[in-house]
């Protein structure tokens, strides 16, 4: 889920901050810059792992601030294809389940990719909300009714596979009503044995 | 900002975890890393990675390399820890073909033994400490049989 990326990185070192060591102030510049933004390509930062070399500190004339040339290393969140991730059931429509880590919201779950067959049908207890059900069938070709099992409960922990990460790019123009960018989309598959919520597999 | 290396390793939950830690997170007090650092813990926190140690970690990477897992499939089996072959079926793949159903089970047995169970055993435990309670108390014979005659 996690891995570590070398970067490195230009920054200008605010005067405010020169009171503290070079390094606390170099770390706390680098967070406030990188801490939870998703960087393409190599997923969403969650911490600054370590400081490898603090270069130059030249004061570029008409700046009141020294610039530093830093290496450092970051943990991203960036999970491979193919990976098994626990996580928790936010919303569902009947576009896709959505599901939650906590610190990362955009993992989609689209139809095709549910334990096959599923149905996008309406819930017994309460008439206006639909759900997603599936239907698991025994091999015996002569039952023609399977069990159902439900996909509605919201907070519920549903282990996926990642199936792939993508980064859409910035749109240029967006209308107000629509969903805020989500610049890092992980879509996920349920799909086989052991997937899907962990009350199924207990 | 340059990309120097995109990949400079994968991490284990448990190193990112042991990392946070470190940095001064608990589940008591939280002020000396930064809010969106502190939900990856508590996310880390529910996982089976909140009771490892690099004990068992290294341990386990040392038995597992008899069944030549892919470094994906053993990371992946760290990070979930199953305890069924189910969970194995699951983590790698072509399953039946590299490893069969009886080197799955044996494969999930080890986990459970070598890997720690995450916090929400503890129920069992005090199950089971309140039957040893419960086995103490033994009855006594009230009268000897033998007793000596008046």
């Amino acid at each position: 889920m996690f891995s570590l990326s070398l970067i490195e990185h230009t920054l200008r070192l605010p005067p405010h901050l020169l009171g503290l060591s070079l390094e606390k102030a170099v770390r706390h510049e680098l967070e406030g810059l990188f801490l939870d933004k998703v960087i393409a390509k190599l997923g969403l930062c969650v911490s600054v792992y370590d400081i490898r070399s603090i270069n130059g500190g030249f004061i570029f004339p008409g700046d009141g601030a020294p610039t530093y040339t830093v290496r450092c290393r970051l943990i991203m969140f960036r999970p491979f294809v193919g990976e098994i991730i626990d996580a928790k059931l936010k919303d569902y429509d009947e576009n896709s389940l959505r599901l939650s880590l906590g610190f990362f919201d955009d993992i989609c779950i689209p139809p095709h990719l549910l334990p096959t067959p599923s149905h996008f049908w309406p819930d017994p207890e309460n008439r206006n909300r639909r759900r997603w059900v599936w239907e698991y069938q025994t091999d015996d070709e002569n039952q023609t009714s399977g069990s159902m099992f439900a996909i509605d409960e919201i907070g519920a922990t549903i282990r996926f596979k990642v199936q792939s990460i993508s980064y859409p790019s910035i749109p240029l123009e967006q209308p107000n009503s629509s969903k805020p960018f989500a610049p890092m989309v992980v879509t996920g598959s349920i799909d086989n044995d052991g997937l899907g919520p962990l009350s199924w597999w207990e | 900002m340059k990309i120097i290396k995109a990949n400079d390793g994968p991490l284990t939950n448990f190193e990112v975890l042991d990392y946070l830690r470190s940095r001064g997170a608990s589940k008591e007090v939280a002020v000396t890393v930064a809010p969106s650092e502190y939900k990856v813990f508590e996310y880390l926190v529910e996982t089976a990675a909140c009771n490892q140690t690099r004990e068992h970690v290294t341990d386990f990477v040392q038995k597992v390399k008899t069944y030549n897992l892919a470094k994906a499939e053993v990371l992946n089996i760290i990070n979930i820890r199953p305890p069924l072959p189910v969970g194995i079926f699951t983590i790698v793949e072509n399953c039946d073909a590299r490893l069969g159903e009886a080197a799955a089970e044996e494969l999930a047995e080890m986990v459970s033994e070598t890997l720690p169970p995450p916090l929400a055993q503890p129920e069992i435990q005090d199950a089971d400490q309140l039957d040893e309670t419960i086995a103490d108390g033994n009855p006594q014979p009230i009268a000897d049989s033998d007793g000596e005659a008046a």
